[in-house]
């Protein structure tokens, strides 16, 4: 007989002992529901700690307790198929208590486990959860957009609809994404390049501040974006949901659906796809020609879960082509300089739902397969397997016909292996351990007609992790863990002999010389990077409403392809940008505090952060190179030691039941110590305001967002001169790509209504107003502030269906 | 056990996989820069015949000038060419006349002041020169540069300053110029 079921045995016969010899008249009352379905939990035992009031909860899951004294109790909620649940719990007055059991006992075990992997890890750092649903509503058309809403992210920007995270003031490669326990691997480099995911095909989004995921790599000194699906009710069921979304701006809209079958013996399958098609999106005063935007993907998981142990398989396929606004096409930096003192873009067009050059076409294809074990000692062992393809294409203004073919064309195969133990408990310590293997292949395809920015290149990766956690009470965990990664970059790549001997590489790197072929030589570098990256940090109550966290987090990163090799001519913004090879590991260490009040009518939390980044990598304006469309700024990517520390705010008052009021700001402090310069594209210090409204009844609410950026004050100057003829004489004229926009304030708008339908599950209209006030601003993030402003006001009509 | 024997199948695998990667990743082929333009050519003709010719080197960059008489007429051809592999020097000139409605020569000069006009064998687009052959003629003596333009997509046609035209530049060098009386 299990403790639970002998625990209501005894205390059954216990309930004719009952004696209320007190003058107390408190009571209190309740329901008890399941976590998921929120369906009554019948015959849980409700028991005040200490002394003989207890109470069953009845079919409709409702228990009551009277005769109670005015003091402090430790409540018990015991029932056989439910963890026993214990909560504190001052009693003043009567009151209503209501409580969440995580029912199926199995099923349970198997949550706790699978949440070790990701929460339990991260209980000492920051982190952010946001549910699908909540993207959908707040109207944001990618998953990077949405996480704007957090304080302390932020979003880089290329345009509409081409957008990457930031995290503290990082991007790149050192933001990792992580979709069902794979990382994402696209070309995320550069800061034009968008992860290739639809979020739609994940319930939740976790933003990890700090690299303190360590089972998904040592590497992320910015932070982790963890994409997850949710877990499979154990019934028969089949239920999916669908949005269609229109919007104004853009003259186009997005529908995505989904349809999950579940059945009672863990079998599940599910099947969904998202379309997107926006003609030319519109600035307050004119339309952005040749902005539009075509996405087509679609996804389908299944699995068997028993428990016990299960397998899981999934492909997805995503596919996108952006236009790039046709007024930020250039030749050269007399063309930038123009378009720069321009008010509005050089070339504005009828409106059209033609995508022409110049473009961006991104596909994806993700395989995945997964198994789990659990043993009769609570441990999990899973392995894993993923591969991903991915094509990038981007296609330019070109001469003869040629605009057909891509300017840039590369192709990034990579196989991806797991495997971990986890849930190994030795008295009040938990252990993981896990190793992985990935083996990466990037094509850059010859035939494009253009020197290859990215090199063919094999990157081998090995990694091993252990991660432990100790937990002697729900008052303070102490965990810690490390991981070492070694990593191979096998590259093939034709330098010009001249630059070849110009950067000293035919000294340093001439054991990479293979042959010579007319004014190029092909050569191999081959580099390797040995990492260890570690993480500890503690986590502590202080008494029932206040919560402490402090972590500290050592990440080393190996250079990415681009940093080391990029050889070319960057279009957009007029700059030749240059790699090194000689370019060692990054290596960042950040302490990352928190202190936050969680209980009560006003909630808040400051998160505090300072970091050193040792060897960041970065690139920087050098010089001048001539060409034939005249003289061009050369960027290459240097090593610099780089100080940040920064802030983030949020708060939520709860003014009464009807009213919501929420603030949060955020600011990031960036410097290069060596240059003594501001690092560039830092977040200005920003913020926003919600007030949300209620009614009671609560068929609607209504929501009110302003956001204010301020202007960024702290940036480098990478300002260069051009020689322009103006009126028959020879001048020079600076070209300011450094100075960032004046702050700027917007306005957006939520109602939604929510419609019932028979099976009680909550269908939606939502009517978005975005830049409500249509206000002209530019964004310091967004590189299409040098040719145009942002998004004018835009108008959603969401319709969301569950069934 | 039972686990050590799992990672170890893992590792295994990993090995597998990357050798059969590292035996089959070729060598890549040199890229064949097709539109590439590596040198500028200008053919002055005098009216009474004689003729000079300029050519503008992306490796060279040379600065051989450009020697006009004030007040005559002079013919100049422009000519684009890519001979990044000098054994098969590519002529762009004919890309641009095949394209001649997406393309402008452009003239713009400093110091100096010359008259640009359409040559009568001129490449058009309906009434348009591209100016692959114009017509100069400087109306004072001095020393100054010509800037020649090539560019792609231009958004006024009949512009008389780069930035009124529009586009953007596919070519845009300086070279010196001197005009005699």
């Amino acid at each position: 007989m299990n403790r639970p079921l002998f625990q209501i045995f005894f205390l059954s016969l216990s309930w004719f002992n009952l004696i209320n010899g007190q003058t107390c008249n408190l009571s209190l009352e309740g329901t008890i529901t399941d976590l998921h379905d929120r369906s009554p939990i019948i015959g849980a035992l409700v028991k005040l700690e200490g002394t003989n009031y207890f109470s069953q909860t009845d079919f409709d899951g409702n228990y009551q307790l009277e005769g109670l004294c005015p003091g402090k109790y430790q409540i018990i909620i015991l029932h056989p198929e439910c963890p026993t649940v214990k909560k504190r719990i001052n009693i003043q007055t009567s009151q209503v208590n209501n409580f969440d059991l995580e029912h199926h006992i199995n099923e349970l075990e198997e949550i706790i486990l699978s949440e070790k992997r990701i929460s339990k890890l991260r209980k000492s750092v920051q982190e952010v959860s946001l549910d699908i649903g909540d993207i959908n509503s707040y109207g944001s058309n990618t998953m990077v957009e949405a996480l704007s809403y957090i304080s302390g992210a932020s979003v880089l920007k290329t345009g509409n609809g081409i957008a990457k995270p930031a995290i503290h003031g990082m991007y790149g490669s050192r933001v990792g994404i992580v979709t069902d326990d794979f990382r994402q691997h696209d070309q995320e480099w550069g800061p034009d390049h968008a992860p290739n995911i639809d979020f739609n095909s994940f319930e939740t989004i976790q933003l990890i501040k700090g690299a303190a995921a360590l089972k998904y790599g040592g590497d992320t000194s910015g932070g982790l974006i963890i994409l997850s699906s949710s877990r499979k009710q154990l019934k028969d069921s089949l239920y999916g949901n669908s949005n269609l979304i229109l919007e104004s701006n853009g003259k186009g809209g997005k529908i995505t659906s989904m349809l999950e079958k579940t059945y009672s013996n863990g079998f599940f399958v599910n099947g969904q796809f998202t379309a997107k098609r926006f003609g030319d999106f519109h600035a307050p005063r004119y339309l952005l020609s040749n902005t539009g935007l075509r996405e087509a993907d679609f996804s389908i998981k299944l699995g068997k879960d028993k428990i016990v142990s299960g397998w899981k398989f999934g492909y997805s396929s995503y596919a996108v082509e952006t236009g790039i606004l046709k007024g930020a096409h250039i030749g050269n930096v007399e063309d930038l300089f123009y378009a720069l003192n321009s008010d509005e873009p050089r070339v504005i067009e009828d409106f059209s739902y033609q995508i022409g050059a110049p473009k961006q076409q991104g596909k994806h294809q993700k395989i995945s397969f997964s198994y789990f074990n659990l043993f009769k000692n609570q441990s999990k062992f899973e392995w894993g397997y993923n591969f991903q393809v991915n094509d990038r294409k981007e296609f330019d203004v070109r001469r003869g016909g040629r605009t057909e073919i891509p300017a840039i064309d590369l192709v990034l195969k990579t196989h991806n292996i797991i495997g971990s133990l986890s849930g190994i408990n030795i008295e009040n310590w938990t252990f993981e351990l896990g190793i992985n293997g990935l083996l990466q292949d990037n094509f850059s395809d010859p035939n494009t007609g253009i020197k290859r920015l990215i090199p063919d290149y094999l990157k081998y990766e090995a990694g091993a992790y252990v991660l432990g956690n100790f937990q002697k009470s729900n008052f303070f965990i102490w965990e810690w863990g490390m991981r070492l990664d070694q990593i191979v970059i096998d590259a093939k790549k034709y330098y010009d002999l001249s630059v070849w001997s110009e950067r000293n590489y035919s000294v340093v790197f001439s054991d990479f010389e293979m042959q010579k072929t007319g004014s190029q030589i092909l050569t191999n570098p081959k580099l390797f990077f040995l990492n260890f990256s570690a993480q500890t940090g503690i986590s502590s109550k202080i008494g029932d409403r206040f919560k402490i966290n402090a972590s500290y987090v050592l990440s080393q990163r190996a250079p990415n392809a681009s940093e080391l090799f990029s050889d070319g001519l960057h279009h957009s913004i007029a700059a030749i940008e240059y790699g090194s090879l000689s370019l060692q590991k990054e290596i960042s260490h950040k302490l990352l505090f928190s202190i936050s009040k969680e209980k009560g009518s006003i909630i808040w939390s400051f998160e505090p952060f300072i970091s050193k980044v040792y060897d960041y990598i970065y690139i920087e304006p050098t010089r001048l190179e001539q060409t034939i469309r005249g003289a061009f700024p050369v960027w290459e990517y240097n090593a610099t030691d780089v100080f940040l520390t920064g802030i983030d705010f949020t708060s939520s008052l709860s003014i009464n039941r009807e009213f919501k009021f929420d603030l949060g700001a955020s600011y990031t402090y960036a410097q290069d110590l060596q240059n003594k310069n501001p690092l560039i594209l830092i977040p200005p210090l920003n913020s926003y305001q919600k007030l949300k409204y209620t009614p009671r009844e609560g068929k609607w609410d209504f929501e009110i967002v302003h956001h204010l950026n301020a202007r960024q004050k702290r940036f480098p100057n990478s300002n260069f001169q051009v020689n322009l003829i103006q009126e028959g004489q020879l001048v020079s004229e600076t070209v300011d790509i450094s100075t960032p926009p004046p702050g700027f304030q917007r306005l957006d708008l939520y109602f939604s209504y929510n419609l019932k339908n028979k099976s009680s599950l909550k269908s939606q209209i939502r009517i978005i107003a975005q830049n409500l006030t249509n206000s002209e601003y530019r964004d310091y993030l967004n590189r299409m502030r040098f040719y145009s402003a942002d998004l004018g006001r835009n108008l959603q009509v969401q319709l969301n269906f569950k069934y | 056990m039972k686990n050590i024997q799992n990672l170890f199948k893992i590792k295994i695998m990993v090995l597998a996989i990357s050798l059969v990667y590292s035996c089959s990743k070729d060598d890549p082929d040199a890229v064949n820069q097709q539109e590439y333009i590596s040198n500028v050519v200008l053919k002055v003709q005098s009216s009474d015949g004689s003729s000079q010719t300029v050519d503008w080197d992306i490796s060279e960059q040379n600065t051989q000038s450009i020697n006009l008489k004030a007040n005559s007429d002079y013919k100049v051809e422009v000519s684009f060419l890519n001979n990044s592999d000098p054994s098969d020097i590519d002529d762009v000139t004919l890309e641009v006349i095949e394209e001649a409605d997406q393309h402008q020569v452009f003239y713009e000069f400093a110091s100096v002041s010359v008259d640009v006009t359409s040559a009568s064998d001129d490449v058009k687009d309906g009434s348009r020169g591209v100016l692959i052959k114009s017509i100069w003629n400087a109306s004072a003596s001095g020393a100054g540069t010509v800037r020649v333009y090539l560019i792609h997509q231009p958004t006024n046609y009949s512009g008389t300053t780069r930035e009124d035209i529009g586009g953007f530049n596919d070519v845009s060098i300086d070279i010196p110029i001197t005009i005699t009386d």
